[in-house]
């Protein structure tokens, strides 16, 4: 197990051992600006025009884009056309942004294209669950940005398994073990804080460490009914047991935790100074940033625990799909080196792929130290809404 | 009695068998929409039945399902007690007195109900939380604190300010149908005017205004958004987070629990009803003479200026903040507002009125013309599925039309048939308070002079229900447009609305890229309710 990282007193290990981290999200304010603006003008231009796109447009324009070196990883290029029509579920907020991928991709290929419906990413798990029971879903694909829907879907036996090539590409932790869905965008498990309120070594490098940081009484912030957050207490529960997690649930409340609905608001009111700090996916604070550059918010990571837990947004092929074929070149493009380096840098995701880097100042997966978990694991979230029910917090 | 005047009717007419084929068709038709519009509960048995025995009945009794039962009930009665406080004056005063500008008062009292909750409940939020708008400006007079808005006083006022036009709205309609003579004639036995209003007016608006207060219980135990925005438990966020969770077969133990509370206030309801003594004096030959407001008139529109501030003023507002402060340009979603998605919500939401009043006029016939419980059970039952929470609706359809009809499933049909679900009551509650209202000698003269039943009602009854069958299209009308989890759920591929693009800027955390859409929403269903509210006035004559 891994309680011997209980207590770990470690210098914080987060962004300013590299650069300031204020400077890193005053830059990557700039860069969303940047990025979305450049997407806008690749969308406008490339109307009525044949379309030979390159990295660039996948890219976006930004000064901190312009240093990043050519993708590695397979081309699109040197995969094979995608040719006829998908029905895709799109589940999650941040799945808009991927319409924007598949808007690039319709481009290069004229005989390609998807007809997609978005929402969250349970409630279409669900809702493939329900057709599953009453026949087969419509769908070819699912793409989400939580691993736990698609685990629950895979478990429902309502996916099939994808090709070992395309397996390959990526680590095994960020892929079902029977090979029903694969990550294609890492998203890590961050703390938002103030830093009018904070400096940087107020947050600790545990979790567990928390209820502890006088800093935070009063003043953190959380969302538990956001799945994201939902995985991350399962994690614990996995790595250090149960009664750890609820001690710690039980802990965090006596230290007084705000609750919000999801984490973007969690990372609002970290920059507005209403909580001094609070749970939220490592992008939020990022998208704060990018709406409000003066916003003085920015991120920690703790390291090696489950706090430190990087979940994937993921794809799969849905079972009854009669686009097969189709369903497996699309996956393929979306683990492209262009495909790999749009996540990184319009979305701020981790990349999946090996030689596609995360945008500067953000630390590597590796350096993340995150926990040794199968994600499939984080799908069956009932103990956890069951604990935290229990607790009180549900 | 009511039974009494209509059985006479009947004796005295030749054609009492054509009476009777003609209400047992009438029963039969009700009893299958009944059953229609309950179908979805069949997949909440389903899957109810899923989960162990012992473990649903932990479930069930949990201390957190009896916090949040005592929650959601609290919530339930403050919100409904305030809505009637806040809507029956609004209609007296729009309907009944010589408060100026009335049309325009009219107008700003029925549109807080086209706001989505989860607009307004963040626009409050951004307005007076901790770290709002109403903090910023008090700042520099060195107000640092403001009296925190959540829980249950900020639930409380976001719902009543969104809910309390459906009591706008049916006591309206009441007040409308209502013969003003009655009043004058009590005024002329030297009935104070308070007396008059006790004794004559309330007694027959109450059970528009019943109406009302029923849909606003129903629409505040069904609602998800504004509780979770204002961080106040309750049994819908109960059944989200088992969604949440995946666990389906909890979720639906919990909406049967939730099932149970709507037919609790049913109840309750009915029992407000069975008191409607004297419902059927109107003659409604005239509507009644203005009531001077004299030096009430300030305060009155003052009122009327606060109401319209909070529900409409404030979340216009903040929309449009967002949509100054938003600078970026909303083509980052991947997906631009369209036209096209206007005049999908337009067409789907105009589908589900005008289903919804044909299917609520044979229940609300049937449970107003006769006492007997029998009879009003298909009315009362077709409310449940008003207190199914959508996401719920939304499933279950999907199951069941995969199931048993696939050829609909992602079909505009089945979205229409799911809104008429969740909203038909809403019709029913109004078109049946303005039946109530109809003197049975009406339809005694109508039938002596050789109309067959048939040709009675639509000749009599008909044109003096309409203004309850208008203010019951716009009811459905404007839910339907806010409508959002099943929309999400049951729309054709590729078919997106105002809400579901809202919804998907949103959720990803574009407030500014929502505005647009939102104040269109806003807008688009603002005219709709012009023209209805225009409509019914010709209509009452």
């Amino acid at each position: 197990m891994r309680t011997d990282r209980d207590g770990d007193d470690e210098p914080s290990r987060n962004l300013s051992s590299q650069r300031s981290r204020r400077s890193f999200l005053a830059t990557s304010g700039l860069l969303a600006t940047g990025a979305l603006a450049g997407c806008t003008s690749i969308l406008g231009s490339n109307e009525g025009e044949s379309s030979e796109l390159t990295v660039e447009d996948f890219r976006g324009s930004s000064p901190l884009v312009e240093q990043r070196g050519a993708p590695g990883g397979t081309s699109i290029e040197d995969l094979p056309d995608l040719s006829g029509e998908l029905t895709m579920y799109l589940g999650g907020g941040e799945s808009g942004l991927y319409l924007e991928l598949i808007d690039l991709l319709e481009q290069i290929y004229p005989d390609f294209s998807v007809e997609h419906q978005r929402e969250s990413a349970s409630n279409l798990a669900n809702r493939i669950a329900e057709e599953n029971r009453a026949g087969s879903t419509p769908a070819d694909v699912f793409m989400a940005v939580d691993a736990g829907a698609l685990g629950a879907v895979a478990n429902e036996g309502a996916a099939v398994s994808l090709p070992a090539e395309t397996l390959d590409l990526v680590g095994g932790n960020f892929q079902d073990s029977e090979g029903r869905w694969i990550g294609f965008a890492g998203r890590a498990r961050a703390v938002s804080y103030n830093t009018n309120e904070l400096s940087e070594g107020d947050v600790p490098t545990s979790v567990q460490a928390f209820p502890g940081t006088e800093a935070f009484r009063d003043s953190f912030g959380w969302a538990p009914s956001y799945s994201a957050f939902q995985s991350f207490v399962t994690a614990m529960r996995v790595i250090q047991g149960d009664d750890t997690a609820r001690e710690w649930l039980n802990s965090m409340q006596d230290l007084g935790v705000t609750t919000y609905n999801n984490e973007f608001v969690v990372s609002n009111s970290a920059a507005d100074g209403e909580v001094a700090a609070g749970f939220a996916n490592h992008y939020y604070a990022i998208r704060v940033q990018s709406d409000r550059s003066d916003a003085p918010v920015d991120l920690a990571f703790t390291e090696g625990d489950a706090g430190a837990l990087v979940n994937a947004s993921g794809a799969q092929i849905l079972d009854g799909t009669e686009n097969q074929d189709l369903a497996e070149t699309f996956i393929r493009h979306v683990l492209s080196a262009e495909a790999q380096e749009f996540f990184a840098t319009q979305t701020f995701a981790y990349p999946m792929i090996d030689d596609v880097e995360p945008v500067g100042g953000l630390p590597s997966i590796n350096e993340l130290n995150p926990p040794d978990i199968d994600l499939t694991e984080l799908s069956d979230l009932g103990g956890t809404v069951d604990m935290l029910r229990d607790v009180g917090i549900l | 009695m009511a039974t009494g005047d209509y059985d006479r009717v009947a004796e005295q007419t030749e054609g009492a068998t054509t009476e009777q084929t003609a209400s047992g068709l009438l029963s039969v038709v009700a009893v299958g929409i009944t059953f229609l519009v309950l179908s979805p509960l069949l997949w909440l048995f389903l899957r109810a039945v899923e989960i162990e025995p012992a473990r649903a009945v932990e479930l069930v009794t949990s201390s957190t399902t009896v916090t949040v039962t005592a929650n959601t009930v609290v919530l339930v009665a403050t919100v409904t007690a305030l809505s009637v406080v806040v809507g029956v004056p609004l209609a007296i005063l729009t309907v009944q007195t010589d408060l100026p500008f009335r049309r325009f008062w009219t107008v700003t009292s029925a549109l807080p109900l086209v706001v989505p909750s989860y607009i307004g409940a963040f626009a409050f939020v951004s307005a007076f939380g901790p770290r709002g708008h109403l903090a910023d400006l008090l700042a520099p007079l060195g107000i640092k604190q403001i009296p925190a808005m959540y829980g249950l006083p900020g639930a409380t006022l976001v719902l009543t300010l969104f809910t309390y036009p459906y009591v706008f709205l049916t006591t309206r309609a009441a007040l409308l149908s209502f013969d003003g003579t009655t009043v004058e004639a009590a005024r002329s036995l030297n009935q104070t005017r308070w007396q008059a209003f006790r004794r004559v007016t309330l007694p027959q608006i109450a059970p528009g205004i019943a109406a009302g207060a029923l849909l606003v219980a129903l629409y505040t135990l069904s609602d998800f958004g504004t509780p979770a925005i204002m961080q106040y438990d309750v049994f819908t966020r109960m059944i989200y987070n088992e969604f949440g969770a995946r666990r389906i077969d909890y979720a639906a133990v919990l909406s049967w629990l939730l099932l149970v509370m709507a037919v609790g206030i049913l109840a309750v309801e009915s029992r407000i009803e069975a008191g409607r003594d004297g419902a059927y004096i109107s003659r409604r030959s005239r509507r009644p003479g203005e009531i001077r407001l004299g030096r009430l008139k300030t305060p009155a529109l003052l009122f009327c200026a606060l109401v319209a501030t909070l529900g409409l003023a404030l979340p216009v507002g903040i929309l449009l903040h967002w949509l100054i402060r938003g600078g970026i340009g909303y083509s980052a979603t991947g997906q631009s507002f369209e036209l096209a998605f206007a005049w999908n919500s337009l067409s789907v939401a105009a589908g589900a009125a005008a289903v919804s009043v044909i299917v609520a006029l044979p229940l609300a016939y049937l449970a107003a013309r006769s006492d007997s419980r029998l009879s009003s059970l298909p009315d009362r039952l077709s409310y449940v599925g008003y207190a199914v929470p959508g996401v719920v609706l939304g499933l279950a359809l999907v199951y069941l039309s995969l199931r048993y009809l696939p050829f609909v499933y992602q079909s505009v049909l089945l979205l229409v048939f799911a809104y008429v679900v969740r909203f038909m009551p809403q019709a029913v509650g109004t078109t049946k308070s303005s039946l109530l209202q109809i003197d049975p000698g009406y339809i005694e003269a109508a039938r002596s002079l050789g109309y067959s039943p048939l040709a009675a009602f639509r000749k009599v009854v008909l044109p003096l229900v309409a203004p309850g069958i208008a203010a019951g299209a716009a009811l459905v009308f404007l839910t339907t447009m806010k409508e959002l989890p099943a929309t999400l759920m049951l729309r054709p591929p590729g078919f997106e609305t105002f809400v579901t693009y809202i919804w998907q800027v949103q959720d990803a955390g574009y407030y500014g890229r929502a505005a647009i859409p939102a104040l269109v929403l806003v807008v688009v269903s603002g005219l709709s309710m012009v023209v209805i509210l225009r409509r019914e006035r010709y209509n009452a004559g």
